[in-house]
This record gives structure tokens, C-alpha cells and sequence, in this order.
């Protein structure tokens, strides 16, 4: 069975097939929170009513990427991909498809534009475009079943690491597979390795970060969601070759799913001898801890986690010395992010080759992206270095709802910078997207259309900057808040050309002095919005203007008094519902506002049913 | 050793060297906020930024924790470093305005205000953290620390209380740059007058000026070092490592053959005389703590305050407290006249107070002693003659109003008289030490009946004891002024060389010994010896006199039950003998 661009595995994991048919459900956060453990019941029930437990599997997986569409199920072997399930529609779809082999148009995905549905997975957009590395399993295996991800290949590199490789061959590997950390900055994993591995002490530590702050991302969750164990594996690989004999993965409190699946998953490997004394019967040891992390956003910065780790206050401190020379409780440690760990066992079970053959010069293998904002199809998608925005926003992500124009698109997370229309076609890597102003960071993707206010996207993300920054230098703790006080007095119609020469100066020192990577980034939407989109914060200051009409304080609410007459005839709508008591008029005749009265809060413009309204 | 530019000036510098104290070595000033050379660089203010050339570029870092490499190229004020400093600074004046340290700082760089918002004009904390680290790195204790995040943080007690684990070292308001943190008294006061005594301002000092040997000790009680086993500053400071704190009171056994006794005074305890007030009004103090407070070396400088910290307006002394008195001690101190005339003196001259003096009688014997007070009378001092009753802060009228009433009868006029003061200071008396009575019995000495130790004769032999090679010398003997205990001192000395000159004591020669045959070990003689001579021998369960010791009294003899103590000269077998020769007359 040859899955989509997913990795093929050397052993089949149904190499005797017993089922006819297996059915994928999604168990992903997202279709859990649209009830798919309601319908995967349902259909347990409807099996079990056919008779047809043996014949049919269900299988509940990891986040399938396509969470927009969810509740999901994927039927394989034909790989026919349902949508949007609702528990009524079980009856019929098993009937129809799992007992006549008819599959059911109905519940198949339909795209935007299009006007037929696609039964098969790989021709979706959505799909066709990826390229699996790190996801390998997802949707494809119980992450609760560690025998399905052994059936995948699974604890084969751990096996080879360990016969075959010494602790140096392994890092090496890595340094020439061109991996680089997924977790934001990028560094080179390979030659953190080799710094760690260099060091002589009796004790190591390694640490994966399964922090994952950023508002909106859920690479890392849907990995361990998916897929634990290749990150377990990618950690022994690593403590092996680094000579490290404990590990911690620091996840945050708010994953219970990925928590959960995360003790199940040590729980088995510990049982089938893969975690603990004596692994695979060599001497090779290594014990795996859990800690939980509180949910502040620095605690992913590296020497704030140590600190939280070691149940100090979780903040940063300066570097150098970094981690991997004295890091938890003063020993060398080396921090992964969660992705970076997943690729590990792949690159050593295929090779630095053939790693290093995926992306471009400098950026190598694939990277996760979650894809959200005004796009078709939101979701988690892994693709290859180099693949340009254009690509990720009109083909994977299926264009802009609504037949609205592209105007932005926000990469690296809250601090991250926005990038225009014209800078679509840049390949993605972690140079050109910092070249834009912007960065890979974690990987979210905050698509913009032209319904958004630069302005205010820049006050929103500094709002979460300000709010996290953990308040121990200067220029973070006062500078977000400066920053944001002067954007919200430009959003609200008062701010002077001065505001903005401060604001520019202000980010630059910021940007310059911050003493963590979230002061040193924070700017960036304020500093890309005023290189990309300067004209949005003229018209704000010159002549108190919001072109997308979001900044209410600067809109004028006017009703057209023929419209509403003869449309509306003079509903008054608007005259009851108006807080401040600006609108007047009478049933049957034109209502007018008052605009000394009008608290300007839109409600007026949001209920009119005739379109009187409109903002100037 | 590590090769760097620090403005161009090439410089060496051992490789662990910060860019900071590398850039001091070639005289370049670096301001800094949050650094102090006792603690951990913590790198938060960000205004020590310097701009370093390396091989990846021109990049801004903080000097105050950045460690030099080899080939560096450090600018300390180049336009870059400077707009970030002046943007730090101003961001810093808005956040706490009233830092001055802040303000003046941002005025080098020509930044007279700030272009950001304020929200508190009051507020003077930067957040610095050497407060925190002071806590915890030199005290020990970590009794305050951060709370909250970005602009909500705080410098706090955990939830916010007074911290128990707080050791009120005051190392936090010590380093503050800013004056935000203030080591406060929890009743508001000033001057704590209570901790005027003679101890040290300091957990280490010379204990006082003439001190032999004049070096520095630890005061176990007050240094952090003992209570949290932190700080340790003293030993980072002292170049020849002189300081340890492993070192223990020694007790070194000397060989000697004379002693000088001059274990001195205690003052008496004014709070045993309640209807003074001591230690329950406030402004009611002793003499000593007078000397400490007028002291230039003392705590406020030398200047006379009271508890709010204002110069008191009039002044009630006090004399012969604990003194003449029946009921507490009889003998007249000697010294209170004097010295309470010299505090009546200093007051009026330092804060131009109003002083009353209340004494029974003026005892002004003594050269030149006269004259001073002829000379206070002239100076127009208030001296009333009477014991004082009482001291209240009970006001019958306005004029008394929060002031300390001295209600004392004045014999000279005949009537009792309230007269209100702003402060008021008790002179008191001498008392022998609370140890005297331990130390009479370990020399073999005598008391008087007050507890002074008696002189074996007090014309004739003023300075000796009834223990030969032992003297006294000063105040331990009986109440004096200093030239006296010179004078004695000398005198006791003296007779302490001429022994030792002669090389060895005369003892009587009818000293007692035992029978060691005889003695049946029942003890009785040993607490009866009034010179302690008389000690046991376990093993041979027997008592045996120390005939060094012994000066014939005869009392173990008379008790001994089973005749085993002797007296030479006066033997029973010679005793009888001498009957049988008087006898044979008759
Ligand atoms: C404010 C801040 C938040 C961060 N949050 C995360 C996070 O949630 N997850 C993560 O893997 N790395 C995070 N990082 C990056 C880490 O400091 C560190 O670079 C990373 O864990 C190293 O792993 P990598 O080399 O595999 O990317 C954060 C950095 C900063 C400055
Ligand atoms: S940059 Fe912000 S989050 Fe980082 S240490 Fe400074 S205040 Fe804290
Ligand atoms: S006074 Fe208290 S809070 Fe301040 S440093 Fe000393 S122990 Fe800490
Ligand atoms: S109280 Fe003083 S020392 Fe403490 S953080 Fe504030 S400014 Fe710094
Ligand atoms: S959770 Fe089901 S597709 Fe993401
Ligand atoms: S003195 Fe260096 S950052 Fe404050």
C-alpha cells in the first residue's frame, strides 16, 4: 500500500493483511473537538450491527493534517477520504460503501471552487503538494499502539544506531544530513551535537521542547499526537550519540491528549525494552522524563526552560554559556524542539544522503507549517525546503475565501513578520523568510486578506508579545509596551508622524538590545508592517483612515437614506439596537445617525438586513 | 590572555574577563543599571550595551556580562550604542520616574525627557534585580524576589507579606541604585535609640579604637556569614586572605605568677526603676546611650535626635538612678555628678535645649571638678534639688502635651514641681558585673557586701588581695572615674613587677595538711576551706590540702571528724604538749 508522499516503509506493516478494509479516523485535537469520538463510536456500532468486525478495522490516528475539514476518516485501501462527518451520516456510509462498496459522494470533500468531489486522498490540493518526513505516520497508525509504529519501520534506526554506528558515526550524520532546528532559530543541529558530544562530564542531559507557545500553532502537539514514538526514537538516536543517559521533554499542561499518548508511548517502549537499563540487550541506558510547563510563552526559550525545568522562575538569562556547555543543574545539554527530534530516525534509518536531497542549499528536509487565517484550507501540512508561499497559500491551502484578495501573509509565529503579495514567490528557508523580515520560527502561518488592518495586526501580535514578555530587561518589558500603547493611539485616530518616528526607532533598539529571542524578534510585525505596508499607517496618522475598515474608532457610520426607506422601510433595527442612542428616525422614513453621538461600535453597521450602512 | 580593541587602544586581558572590566582597565566608562561587581551579571538594563566587530558583523551586547574573545573590536560609544542607550534610558524614566539615577544618566546622553508614556509618576524601581540577588547571593536567603510578568513585574515578598525568612540585613536598600527598597523601622522611627548600645554598627570592626591587637573581628550574632552561610564579602575583599570563618574561641592555659584583676562595671538597669519609664517611653534614655548617640562615629553622626528623627527642645538628667537608694543600691556611684554636669554641657552646646538637672546632692570633689560646675551654674543650667519622682506622659495641661513630665520635689524651694521635657536621660549608676561573685571564687578573693572585690586593706594595702599575686585595678575594686583607675592601675602594676622581681610568695608557716592514713575521705573539709585549698585525690580516696593555698585558718582542722587535719605548729601532739609544759608550772 503505497501511502500519498508519505515515506515508504521497507516493511509493510500489513504484510498479511487480515482486514478487507481499514478505516483511519482522525483522532487529532481538532476533529476530537468536532466530535470524531462520537462518530468513530457510531461506527463501531454500525460494524458491530453488520457483522463485520472482522472484516473491518477502525483505527483512531493523529491529527491528519486537513483539520478544517474534520471529523475525517480516511478508508483504506482505496484511500477514500470522507469530510465533515456527522454521526447520522454513519448508518448510511457503511451501508453504502463498507457493505456494498459503493463510496459515498456525499461526504466526500467538495473543494471551494470546485464542483465535484474527490474521492481519493491523493488528489486532493490539499495533499498532493506534501511531502511527509517528520509526519511519516500520521493518520496512519494508533499512536497508542506502539507495535503499529514498529510495523512502520519504527525503533529500526534506534537498532542500527546502536549495532551498527558508533555515538561519533551518528553525529556526523547529522551534521552532514544539513538538519537545522525546527524550533525557531535554526541552528544547525548537527553541530550543536557535536558541541555536546565534545564535552566532558559524566553527566549529560537532552531535551526535547515540546513547549509550543505560539498562539495558533500545533505542529509539535500534532506530532506527539500522532506519532510519539519517532520522537522517543529520535531522542535515544540522540543520547547515544551525545552520551547523554536521561532525557526530559518539556510539554505544556494544556496538551492533555499529547500527554496522554506520551506516557502510553513510554509506558510500552519501556515494556518492550526501549526505554531504560540495557536497551535492545546493549549497554546502552537511558531514562525518559516528563515534565509539564506552565504555559508561559518564554518558558520555550531554552535557558528559561532549564530554569523551569530545575523549578526556578522561568526566565532567561544570557547566553553564552549556552546549554550544551552548562545547561540543567550546570551539565551539558543539548534541546531539541519536538520536529527536530521526529526527523532524527529517518535521516539514520535513510541516510544523511538522502535527507540532504530535500530542500534547497541551505535549508534541508521538510518543514511543518499549520496554515490558518483567511485560507481555504487551514490546517498541518509538511512540505519541502524551497517550496515558494505562492505554492503553500493557492495550492495546498486553496486560495482566499470569499473571492477576496491576498494582502499578507504572517510566518514564525506572533513574532514573526508579514510578507506581501510581491514577495509570494520566495522559496521557503530560513534565509529568504528572514531576509523578508520575517522568519521560519515554529512554523505557524497566519494567512491576511484584505478585510485586515496592518495596523491593528501588528498591535494584536504585539498585545501576546507584551503579555508574555517575562519582564527581566528593559527594552522587552517597557518597549512591547511602548510599542503597543503608540500603535493602539495610531489605531484609535491620534497618532502624529513623531508617534511613528518613535515607534520605528523604538523597534530597532528593541529588536537590538532585547536580552531572549522574544524581545530580539517582538518588532518584527511592527517593523515589517511599516517596510511592507507604511502607506496603512499614513492613512491612519494623515488622514484617520483604516482602508479595512477594523479600526472602529476611525470609521464613519453613514445610513443611506433611500435605501433604507425604500429596502428597509425604516426597520429600526439599528435605532433599538444602537447603544448610544445616535440613530433616530421613524418606521417607514430614512433613519439618520448622529456622529457627535455615535460611539462608533458598529453594531448599527452589523445588523442592518438591507445594507443601508456603510463606512466611509 | 585574550588580544582585543576596546575604542581603537589595544589591551590584554586575561581570557574570563568581562568587556566591561576590560574596558575599566583602559579607563573607559561603561554605565551600568543592574550590574554591581559582588554579584552575578544578570543583564537586564541593558544600558551597559557596547557595540562588538566580530567575524559575523557589528552587533550590540551588554558589557556587564559578555566575556572577551580573541580579535574583538569593542566601540563603548559609537551612534549605534548611543541611540540604544538614550531609547533604554528613556525607556527606563518613563517606567520609573522618579529614579533619579535614571534621569541623570539619560542627561549624559542629552536626553532631558522621556518621549514614552508614564504611568507612575511615583514609581522609583527599575527592576533591576540587584535587590534580588543581593538577597539571595549575599544574604542567603531569598526573602524577595520577582512576580508577575512583563510590566506587571514586581519586586516582592512571596504572596506579598512580610517575609519571615527575612534577616533584615539590609544588603537589598544597600545596593538599590535607585532609593526604591528603604530599610524602614516598623514604628515609623528614626533613631532606634534601644540600639544604642556599646555593641558594633558593624558584623565586622575593630571592637573599639585602642583595641590590642587593632585588627578586625567578626561579630558571630550579626554577620550573615553565621546565620545564612552566604555572603562571604569580607573574605572576596580582603587581599591577604585573612579572613576565616572556620576559626574557633580558643581557651589558651598560661602560666603566670601574678594576676591583675580589672574586669570593670556593668551600668545599672534603668528599666528596674518602672516609674522611670525606661524602655516603655519613648525619648527616655540612659547615659550610655547618650554618649552613643553625641558620639561622631555613632549613628547619627554625632547629632543629639530623638526617636522622630527632630532635636529636642528641653532635657530632664537624671542623677544618682540606681544610686543612694535602698532599694536598689546604696552606695553613691561616684561618677554620675560628673558626668550627668558633662551631658548637661554637651546637650546645651549641640542642640540648644533647655537642660534640667535633678540630684540629691552635688558631688563635685575632685581637681577642676568644682569649677565645671561653678562654670554650668554661670551657663544659666537648670539644676533642681530633689530625687525625681517620676516620668510620664501624662499632660494636665497644654503645655505638657506630648512632652515627658519629670514631677521631683525641689527641697530648695519647697515644692514638688512637673516640668515638661522633650527627652529625657537617666544617669545611672555603677554595679560590680553580674560574674563577680564566679570570679571572687575562682581567685580566692572577698567581696564587700555591695559585690565589689575587697582590697586586702583599704589604707595599707589598697590594690592587693587576700590571695597573694593577686591585684585589682579600676572600677571592679569599686565605683571610680578614669584618672583614678590610672592612678590605680599603676599602683596595681607596680606591686604585680616588684613579685615577680623577688621571684616567690612568703606563706605562713602554719599551714594544715592531712594524715593520709587518717583521712577517711568523708569530704567535709573541703566546702568549709574559705580559700579553696582542699581538693580530693579519687584514687587514693583522700583530701589533700594545697598548702600554696592554705593560709592557716584552721577550719578544715576543727572540722575534721576523724582528727586527720593538722595544723603545723599546732598539731594536737604539740598542742597537748604545750598544756603538759604550762601545766608542769602549776
Ligand atoms: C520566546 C521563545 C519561545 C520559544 N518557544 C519555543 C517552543 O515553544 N518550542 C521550541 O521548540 N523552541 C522554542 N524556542 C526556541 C528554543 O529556545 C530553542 O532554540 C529550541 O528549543 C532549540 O531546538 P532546535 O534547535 O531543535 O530548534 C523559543 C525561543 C524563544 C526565544
Ligand atoms: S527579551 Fe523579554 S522575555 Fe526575553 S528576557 Fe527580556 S523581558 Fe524576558
Ligand atoms: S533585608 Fe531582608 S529582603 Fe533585604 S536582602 Fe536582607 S534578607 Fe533579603
Ligand atoms: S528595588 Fe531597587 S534594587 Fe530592587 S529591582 Fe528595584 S531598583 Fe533594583
Ligand atoms: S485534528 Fe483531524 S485533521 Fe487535524
Ligand atoms: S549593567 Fe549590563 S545589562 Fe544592566
Amino acid at each position: 500500500m503505497e501511502q500519498l508522499n508519505t515515506e515508504p516503509t521497507k516493511t509493510t506493516a500489513n504484510a498479511q493483511k487480515p482486514f478487507r478494509m481499514s478505516v483511519l479516523v482522525c483522532a487529532g485535537t481538532g476533529c476530537v473537538s468536532n466530535n470524531s469520538f462520537k462518530v468513530m463510536e457510531a461506527l463501531q456500532d454500525e460494524i458491530k450491527k453488520h457483522n463485520l468486525e472482522k472484516e473491518i478495522q477502525i483505527v483512531g490516528t493523529g491529527c491528519n493534517g486537513f483539520c478544517a475539514e474534520g471529523p475525517l476518516l480516511v478508508v483504506q485501501p482505496d484511500e477514500i477520504f470522507y469530510a465533515q462527518l456527522k454521526v447520522k451520516d454513519i448508518p448510511l456510509l457503511v451501508e453504502e460503501h463498507f457493505l456494498k462498496g459503493r463510496p459515498v459522494e456525499k461526504f466526500m470533500y467538495t473543494p471551494p471552487e470546485g464542483e465535484v468531489a474527490i474521492p481519493k486522498m491523493s488528489d486532493i490540493d490539499f495533499f498532493a503538494h506534501q511531502r511527509l518526513i517528520a509526519l511519516r505516520n500520521r493518520g496512519l497508525i494508533d499512536p497508542e499502539k506502539i507495535d503499529e509504529y514498529i510495523g512502520r519501520d519504527g525503533y529500526t534506526a534506534i537498532a542500527k544506531a546502536l549495532t551498527e554506528m558508533s555515538p561519533a558515526e551518528i553525529v556526523q550524520e547529522i551534521v552532514d544530513s544539513g538538519l537545522r532546528g525546527r524550533g525557531g532559530a535554526g541552528f544547525p543541529s548537527g553541530v550543536k551535537w557535536q558541541l555536546c558530544a565534545k564535552q566532558d562530564s559524566d553527566t549529560k542531559y537532552i531535551v526535547c521542547n515540546a513547549d509550543e507557545g505560539d498562539p495558533g500553532a500545533f505542529m509539535d502537539r500534532s506530532i506527539i499526537e500522532s506519532d510519539p514514538h519517532s520522537v522517543i526514537e529520535g531522542m535515544l538516536i540522540g543520547a547515544f550519540g551525545m552520551g547523554a543517559s536521561e532525557g526530559f521533554i518539556y510539554i505544556r499542561n494544556e496538551y492533555p491528549l499529547a500527554l496522554e499518548r506520551l506516557h502510553v508511548a513510554i509506558e510500552q517502549a519501556e515494556k518492550y525494552g526501549l526505554l531504560g537499563e540495557n536497551i535492545l540487550g546493549t549497554n546502552f541506558s537511558f531514562k525518559m522524563n516528563v515534565v509539564r510547563g506552565a504555559g508561559a510563552f518564554v518558558c520555550g526559550e531554552e535557558t528559561a526552560l532549564i530554569a523551569s525545568i530545575e523549578g526556578k522562575l522561568g526566565e532567561p538569562r544570557p547566553r553564552p554559556p549556552y546549554p550544551v556547555e552548562s545547561g540543567l543543574w550546570g551539565k551539558p545539554t543539548n534541546i531539541n524542539n519536538v520536529e527536530t527530534w521526529a526527523n532524527v530516525p529517518i535521516i539514520i534509518d535513510r541516510g544523511a544522503k538522502w535527507f540532504a536531497s530535500i530542500g534547497t542549499e541551505t535549508s534541508k528536509g521538510t518543514k511543518v507549517f499549520s496554515l490558518v487565517g483567511k485560507i481555504n484550507n487551514t490546517g498541518l501540512l509538511e512540505v519541502p525546503m524551497g517550496i515558494t508561499l505562492r505554492d503553500i497559500i493557492y495550492k495546498i491551502g486553496g486560495g482566499i475565501p470569499n473571492g477576496k484578495k491576498f494582502k499578507a501573509i504572517q510566518s514564525g509565529g506572533p513574532s514573526g513578520g508579514c510578507i506581501p503579495e510581491d514577495q509570494l514567490d520566495l522559496p521557503v528557508d530560513y534565509e529568504s523568510l528572514s531576509e523578508a523580515g520575517s522568519m521560519m520560527g515554529s512554523g505557524g502561518m497566519v494567512v491576511m486578506d484584505e478585510d485586515t488592518c496592518m495596523v491593528d495586526v501588528a498591535r494584536y501580535f504585539l498585545t501576546f508579545t507584551r503579555d508574555e514578555s517575562c519582564g527581566k530587561c528593559a527594552p522587552c518589558r517597557e518597549g512591547t509596551w511602548q510599542m503597543h500603547e503608540i500603535l493602539t493611539k495610531i489605531t484609535e485616530g491620534n497618532g502624529t508622524l513623531n508617534d511613528l518616528a518613535v515607534l520605528e526607532a523604538l523597534a530597532e533598539v528593541v529588536k537590538d538590545t532585547s536580552l531572549c529571542g522574544l524581545g530580539q524578534t517582538a518588532p518584527n510585525p511592527v517593523i515589517t508592517t511599516l517596510r511592507y505596508f507604511r502607506d496603512e499607517y499614513l492613512a491612519h496618522i494623515e488622514k484617520k483612515e483604516c482602508q479595512a475598515h477594523v479600526c472602529r474608532e476611525l470609521n464613519t457610520y453613514i445610513i443611506h437614506g433611500d435605501v433604507c426607506k425604500t429596502d428597509g422601510k425604516g426597520c429600526g433595527v439599528c435605532r433599538r439596537e444602537c447603544p448610544d442612542k445616535a440613530i433616530t428616525g421613524e418606521k417607514g422614513k430614512a433613519h439618520v445617525i448622529d456622529q457627535q453621538l455615535c460611539g462608533k461600535c458598529g453594531v448599527c453597521y452589523d445588523v442592518c438586513n438591507f445594507n443601508a450602512i456603510t463606512i466611509e | 590572555m585574550i588580544s582585543l580593541k576596546i575604542n581603537g587602544k589595544p589591551i590584554q586581558v586575561e581570557s574570563g574577563t568581562t568587556i566591561l572590566q576590560a574596558a575599566k582597565q583602559l579607563g573607559f566608562e561603561i554605565p551600568t543599571l543592574c550590574y554591581h561587581p559582588q554579584l552575578e551579571p544578570y543583564a537586564a538594563c541593558r544600558v551597559c550595551t557596547v557595540e562588538v566587530k566580530n567575524e559575523k558583523g557589528n552587533k550590540l551586547m551588554t558589557s556587564c556580562n559578555s566575556i572577551v574573545e580573541d580579535g574583538m573590536e569593542v566601540q563603548t560609544d559609537s551612534d549605534a550604542v548611543a541611540q540604544a542607550r538614550k531609547i533604554n534610558l528613556q525607556l527606563l524614566m518613563a517606567q520609573a520616574p522618579a529614579a533619579e539615577i535614571v534621569s541623570e544618566m539619560a542627561a549624559n546622553y542629552g536626553v532631558g525627557d522621556t518621549a514614552f508614556l508614564s504611568e507612575n509618576a511615583e514609581e522609583k524601581c527599575i527592576l533591576c534585580g540587584l535587590c534580588v540577588r543581593a538577597c539571595e547571593q549575599v544574604a542567603g536567603t531569598s526573602a524577595i524576589g520577582f512576580a508577575n510578568r512583563g510590566k506587571d513585574r514586581v519586586v516582592t515578598t512571596p504572596f506579598d507579606v512580610q517575609n519571615e525568612a527575612c534577616i533584615t540585613c539590609g544588603s537589598c536598600a544597600f545596593v538599590c541604585p535607585t532609593g526604591a527598597i528603604t530599610m524602614d523601622d516598623p514604628f515609623g522611627r528614626e533613631v532606634i535609640h534601644d540600639e544604642m548600645t556599646l555593641g558594633p554598627d558593624k558584623a565586622i570592626t575593630v571592637p573599639f579604637m585602642q583595641a590590642v591587637p587593632n585588627a578586625p573581628a567578626i561579630d558571630t550574632e550579626a554577620c550573615i556569614h553565621f546565620k545564612t552561610d552566604a555572603c562571604g564579602l569580607c573574605a572576596e575583599v580582603c587581599e591577604p586572605e585573612a579572613i576565616d570563618y572556620s576559626q574557633k574561641d580558643e581557651i589558651e592555659e598560661v602560666e603566670v605568677g601574678t594576676i591583675l584583676l580589672a574586669t570593670g562595671f556593668k551600668t545599672f538597669d534603668a528599666s528596674r526603676i518602672a516609674k522611670y519609664g525606661y524602655g516603655k517611653l519613648p525619648n527616655v534614655i540612659t547615659s550610655l546611650e547618650f554618649e552613643k548617640l553625641s558620639n561622631a562615629s555613632g549613628p547619627t553622626g554625632g547629632d543629639i535626635l530623638m526617636q522622630d528623627g527632630s532635636v529636642p527642645k528641653s532635657v530632664g538628667i537624671i542623677h544618682c538612678v540606681g544610686s543612694r537608694d535602698d532599694n536598689y543600691n546604696k552606695y553613691c556611684s561616684k561618677v554620675c555628678c560628673m558626668y550627668s554636669l558633662k551631658i548637661a554641657h554637651l546637650m546645651a552646646e549641640k542642640t540648644g535645649a533647655e537642660v534640667y538637672n535633678f540630684y540629691i546632692d552635688m558631688r563635685t570633689p575632685g581637681k577642676g571638678y568644682e569649677e565645671f560646675y561653678e562654670r554650668l551654674l554661670e551657663e544659666g543650667m537648670h539644676l533642681i534639688r530633689g530625687r525625681a519622682a517620676d516620668v510620664s506622659d501624662w499632660a494636665m495641661n497644654e503645655d505638657e502635651e506630648g512632652k515627658l513630665v519629670i514631677r521631683a520635689e525641689d527641697t530648695l524651694v519647697g515644692a514638688v514641681r512637673r516640668i515638661p521635657v522633650d527627652m529625657v536621660v537617666l544617669a545611672v549608676g555603677l554595679e560590680p558585673q553580674p560574674d563577680a561573685e564566679e570570679i571572687r571564687r575562682k581567685f580566692n578573693i572577698s567581696c564587700s557586701s555591695d559585690g565589689w572585690f575587697l582590697e586586702r586593706h583599704p589604707k595599707l594595702a589598697p590594690v592587693s588581695t587576700f590571695t597573694d599575686g593577686v591585684f585589682l585595678a579600676g572600677s571592679c575594686q569599686g565605683p571610680k572615674d578614669i584618672p583614678e583607675t590610672v592612678a590605680q592601675s599603676g599602683a596595681a602594676v607596680a606591686e604585680a613587677l616588684a613579685l615577680i622581681d623577688r621571684g616567690y610568695v612568703e606563706l605562713e608557716p602554719n599551714t594544715a595538711f592531712i594524715y593520709e592514713e587518717e583521712c577517711s575521705g568523708c569530704k567535709t573539709c573541703i566546702p568549709l576551706c574559705p580559700f579553696s585549698a582542699i581538693s580530693f585525690v579519687e584514687d587514693k580516696n583522700v583530701s589533700e590540702i594545697n598548702e600554696a593555698l592554705c593560709k592557716g585558718c584552721g577550719t578544715c582542722v576543727a572540722a575534721c571528724p576523724s582528727g586527720a587535719a593538722q595544723q603545723h605548729l599546732f598539731t594536737d601532739e604539740q598542742i597537748f604538749e604545750e598544756i603538759k609544759g604550762v601545766l608542769s608550772y602549776v
